[in-house]
Parts: structure tokens; C-alpha cells; sequence
């Protein structure tokens, strides 16, 4: 059963802007992540789903509702959280989420109230005052209060510092128990990869490719900087047979796609000094995927 | 139809902005009725008779001895035309086209509210700020009146010129309302909202002249509403017809467009 369907979906803004042809569906209760560089349409996406903006052609629907017509119907059951978080600024905190909870027929703050000590959340003072990632707080927090069962996610944790981006992953994971659909859409890699099951990759406004996890993490290429004691040593394992990015002098950094098991025996041989990890950007992953560069058309 | 929730917090977001207009037509309307006094009165005419086009621009044409026609040519020819039109011109902006400018309008749309019922909420909350305002706007004239000279003013009369000047308000808000509505950006609400109603009163102001600049009449929305007339021939109420329409018209097209355009949240 597919609770979001998005069939065919194009908004041409002109000069290779917009998106074009995007197909794809989410099950019930599945992750889905929505991975691309900054202006790629993931966002323009998610205006679609949220009723916002009318296709040039296409439809996409949510639950077996059209997203554009039957907007009112849909956000019963939806949580949303966009891109960029504006809210009213001469509001509160508190009375900011109230007046959402208010507008969305919420009558019990239960949730909200746990949200904001899952997330260590204190919503006094004037929201023009917040910074972001308290306002990105206040968002989740006005996703999560009405216990929507479909979840449209821009960019979710953008602005939380790295303690409370594991306070999300622990939130997403919470909700995928409970059976929770989320549309989660992202720049970074690792946002995904920790909570998706699925995700459709997205450059240039075209669907790139939709694929699973794994799939995606075996592809995923890692780049190791090895330092040897001796600049002998680093000369010696540079000949293992592994895929070298540069050698100098003393270090070595070799990159690893899937698994590492190979180089760990190798390294054994040797006297190491230190082992540093280089992820992967973006674009070097898309690079990856498709053997092409970022420009070319996939 | 319409969103409580939406409505009372529009009512705390612009209480004070409402409270300033009051307080400003409170102190103009005490000062022009204190200032009635038929020997004055002569003494403007005297003004008018010299200066006549520089009084004209301003809508002070036939200064009259009685306190409705003072009233009428000082309050009803410029400042009950600016002063509510500014009104009318933020608060408008502040309603619809301010939340899709910042991006907040998402924060309304991501609820089960659907985008017809909280524009109209926006409608109805910018028509009636307006009548409240032109209402307690003619309550005060109407007390300073009776506190400094009691029964002087001829309230019936009085009652109507007010209904002719909502109709006025009610159109010019149209244009504001409409501004906001299919903007998406409050620099282009600005544009159309305060643009085309300054540029009217600037019309008015050349038409009032008199000559040839005279025929500008037919091109100001300001012609609709003319306080001498109103007080000679309270019974027609063609004018005040038209500028109904002209409301109507430009209210639900702005909540049509709203309805139907992209908002780039």
C-alpha cells in the first residue's frame, strides 16, 4: 500500500530550473529519504506535496488524496516541517506552539510537552530572539504535538548541534516503530543513511535513481589517511594493491568501497601511527554512483 | 468558514496599530470641533476667497456655518481619507502578503485549514478593523460634538455622510486587501496596496482644482465619495453603490487568486 505517490510530477521554472518527470512512491510506513545537493527540487518537491504550488504537469497525492485539492483533508493526519522556518516573530515560544496546536484541533499538549523535554526545549522569550536551532526546535515540536502518521521532513535536522541531531535519529527510529510514513528530505549522507530504508537520489530537478540502503552504503566509498612510522613503510604498502587517492611522504590515503575487512588485515603488517577517516561528500558519492561527473547527465 | 484561532490572534497582533489610529482621530476630531465657530468660519471663507485652488486641494471648498458642514469640509476632505487609508494599507499587508514574504503562511497551511478559509479570515478581520475604526472614528465626533456644542450637530445627516465614507474606506481596503492577496512579496503589496490609492488622491487633489484638470474626476476613486453633495442629497445613493461594488469585486478576486496561485513557501 503506498501512502505517497507522486507520478510524473514536472514545475518548470525556466533556465533548467524546477523539476521534471519525478515518479516515485512510498509505502505505508516506510522511511523514505530525499537526497540531492542545495537546488536540486527537493524542496519544490515538498511544495507539491504540501498543496503549496500547482504542477505544470503531473499529480502526486498523499494517503489516495490529491496533495493540491484535498491540502485541508491531508494535513489531519501530516506533519511538516519546511526548509527554512519562518513563524509569526512578535509570538512567544509557548504561545506560538499553542496557537499551531490550537489551529490544528490539538486540545492535549502531552506530546508537545514531552518534545520539549526530549529535546531540551525551554520556549520562553520571543521567537524574532531564538536562534535557529531553538526555532528548529519549536518546528519539530509543532510537527510532532498532533501524532501525525504521514511526516513531510526539508532538511530536519539543519541548525541542531550533534547531540540533539542524535535526539532526531532516536525520534525518526521512534516513529518507524510506530508506523509512521517519512518523506525526509536531505543534503547530507549521513542524515539518511542512519533512519532510511529507501531513498531516491535527485540532481537537476530529474530522479536520478531510487534505491535501498544497502545498496547505497556498499557504494558508499571511504577514503582512509593512514600515517606510517617510516616514509619505507608507506612506500611498501602503497604496493598491497589497494586504490590509492596520494601518497606523501609517510601517509598513504586509500579509499575503500564496502568492505573494509581487506585493509584492516593489511594495515596489520605495518607500524601505524594514526588512522583518519575522510567521508565522503555529496557529490563525491554521486560521483561514485554513477562514475560521471556531477555535471554530466545521469 | 472562518478560523477563530487565526482571528484572535490577529486581534492581539494588531490591537496597537488600531489603538495609535484611534488615538490620532481622536485628537484631529477634537481640535476641528473645538475649532468650529461661525465668526471662523467667515474668517476661512475669507481664506478660501483668496487662496482658492491651494483650499480647494485639500477638499475645504464651501466652509458653511453650521457644525456638520465645518465638520464635513475639515475632516471628511483629507484627514478621514488619509488617516484610515494608512490604516488600511498596513494592516492589509500585515495579513496576508507579510506571512507569504517571511514564509509563516506555511505555518497556517500546514493545518487542516484549507486556503479558502484562512484568507477569508483575513477578509473578514481587515473589513471589520475598518468598520470598528470609521464606527468609534464617528462615535467621538459625534461626543466632542455634543460635549462642546450640544445639539449643534445635525447627527442623522451626519450618520450618512459616515456610511458614504465606509463605502469609501470599504473600496480602498479592496484595493489594499487585493494588493496583498496576490503578492508574493510585500514590496509588490506596497505597490499596489499604498500605490494606487495615493495615486488617486493625488488626482483628486489636480481634479479639485477645478478648470480643465476638473475632467481628472472620472479617473479618482476619491470623486465617489464628496461630503457637499452627500449633506445636500443624503437620499442618493449611487456613489456609495458603486463603491460597494468596487469592494465586492476586489475582495473575492484577491481571494480567488490566493486560492488558485503558486506560494513559494
Amino acid at each position: 500500500m503506498s501512502e505517497i505517490v507522486i507520478n510524473n510530477l514536472t514545475k518548470n521554472y525556466g533556465s533548467g530550473k524546477g523539476i521534471f518527470d519525478v515518479t516515485l512512491s512510498v509505502k505505508k510506513g516506510e522511511v523514505f529519504g530525499f537526497l540531492g545537493p542545495n537546488g536540486a527540487g527537493k524542496t519544490t518537491t515538498i511544495r507539491h506535496l504540501m498543496g503549496f504550488i500547482n504542477a505544470d504537469k503531473g499529480s502526486c497525492t498523499i494517503g489516495g488524496l490529491d496533495c493540491r485539492t484535498k491540502s485541508a483533508e491531508i494535513q489531519k493526519t501530516l506533519g511538516y516541517l519546511p526548509g527554512e522556518i519562518a513563524f509569526m516573530d512578535d509570538m512567544k515560544g509557548m504561545d506560538f506552539i499553542r496557537f499551531i496546536a490550537k489551529m490544528k484541533d490539538v486540545a492535549d499538549l502531552t506530546r508537545a510537552n514531552e518534545l520539549m523535554e526530549l529535546l531540551e526545549l525551554n520556549p520562553q522569550g520571543l521567537l524574532k530572539k531564538m536562534s535557529k536551532g531553538m526555532k528548529q526546535k519549536i518546528g519539530l515540536v509543532c510537527v510532532f504535538l498532533s501524532n501525525p502518521k504521514v511526516l513531510l521532513l526539508d532538511e530536519p535536522s539543519s541548525g541542531l548541534d550533534p547531540l540533539m541531531q542524535n535526539r532526531f535519529i532516536e525520534l525518526i527510529l521512534a516513529e518507524k516503530k510506530k508506523g509512521t510514513t517519512i518523506f525526509l528530505s536531505s543534503h547530507i549522507f549521513e542524515e539518511i543513511e542512519r533512519t532510511c530504508d529507501r531513498t531516491a537520489i535527485i540532481r537537476n530537478g530529474k530522479l536520478a535513481t531510487i534505491t535501498d540502503m544497502q545498496t547505497l552504503r556498499a557504494s558508499k566509498q571511504k577514503t582512509y589517511l593512514i600515517t606510517f612510522e617510516t616514509d619505507e613503510q608507506a612506500t611498501a604498502f602503497a604496493k598491497e594493491g589497494f586504490k590509492l587517492s596520494s601518497v606523501t611522504s609517510n601517509t598513504v590515503a586509500v579509499s575503500v568501497k564496502g568492505d573494509v575487512m581487506p585493509l584492516i588485515n593489511a594495515m596489520n603488517k605495518y607500524k601505524i601511527t594514526a588512522l583518519d577517516v575522510k567521508t565522503q561528500t555529496l557529490e563525491e558519492l554521486f560521483l561514485n554512483f554513477y562514475g560521471k561527473g556531477e555535471n554530466g547527465n545521469a | 468558514m472562518l478560523n477563530f484561532t487565526l482571528f484572535k490572534r490577529e486581534l492581539r497582533a494588531n490591537y496597537v496599530v488600531f489603538l495609535i489610529f484611534v488615538g490620532v482621530l481622536a485628537l484631529y476630531e477634537s481640535m476641528i470641533v473645538m475649532m468650529f465657530d461661525p465668526q471662523l468660519g467667515e474668517m476661512l471663507d475669507q481664506f478660501a476667497k483668496v487662496m482658492p485652488q491651494i483650499m480647494a486641494a485639500f477638499g475645504m471648498v464651501s466652509v458653511g456655518s453650521t457644525l456638520i458642514e465645518f465638520v464635513s469640509s475639515y475632516l471628511y476632505g483629507f484627514l478621514l481619507l488619509m488617516f484610515p487609508m494608512i490604516f488600511e494599507i498596513i494592516v492589509a499587508n500585515r495579513l496576508v502578503s507579510r506571512y507569504v514574504d517571511r514564509g509563516s503562511m506555511a505555518c497556517l497551511l500546514a493545518t487542516p485549514n484549507k486556503r479558502s478559509k484562512i484568507i477569508l479570515t483575513q477578509a473578514t478581520f481587515m473589513f471589520l478593523s475598518l468598520l470598528s475604526l470609521i464606527i468609534i472614528s464617528t462615535a467621538m465626533t459625534i461626543a466632542f460634538s455634543e460635549m462642546m456644542f450640544p445639539s449643534a450637530l445635525d447627527i442623522p445627516k451626519f450618520l450618512v455622510l459616515n456610511v458614504n465614507l465606509l463605502g469609501l474606506h470599504f473600496a480602498i481596503s479592496g484595493i489594499c486587501f487585493f494588493g496583498s492577496a496576490v503578492a508574493n512579496s510585500s514590496k509588490l503589496s506596497y505597490s499596489i496596496g499604498a500605490g494606487i490609492p495615493i495615486a488617486f488622491y493625488l488626482i483628486q487633489m489636480l481634479a479639485n482644482m477645478g478648470g480643465k484638470l476638473e475632467d481628472l474626476k472620472y479617473a479618482t476613486i476619491f470623486s465617489l465619495f464628496d461630503p457637499a453633495s452627500i449633506l445636500k442629497e443624503p437620499g442618493n445613493l449611487m456613489p456609495l453603490f458603486i463603491l460597494c461594488a468596487i469592494g465586492i469585486i476586489l475582495y473575492s478576486s484577491g481571494i480567488l487568486i490566493f486560492n488558485k496561485k503558486d506560494l513559494s513557501l
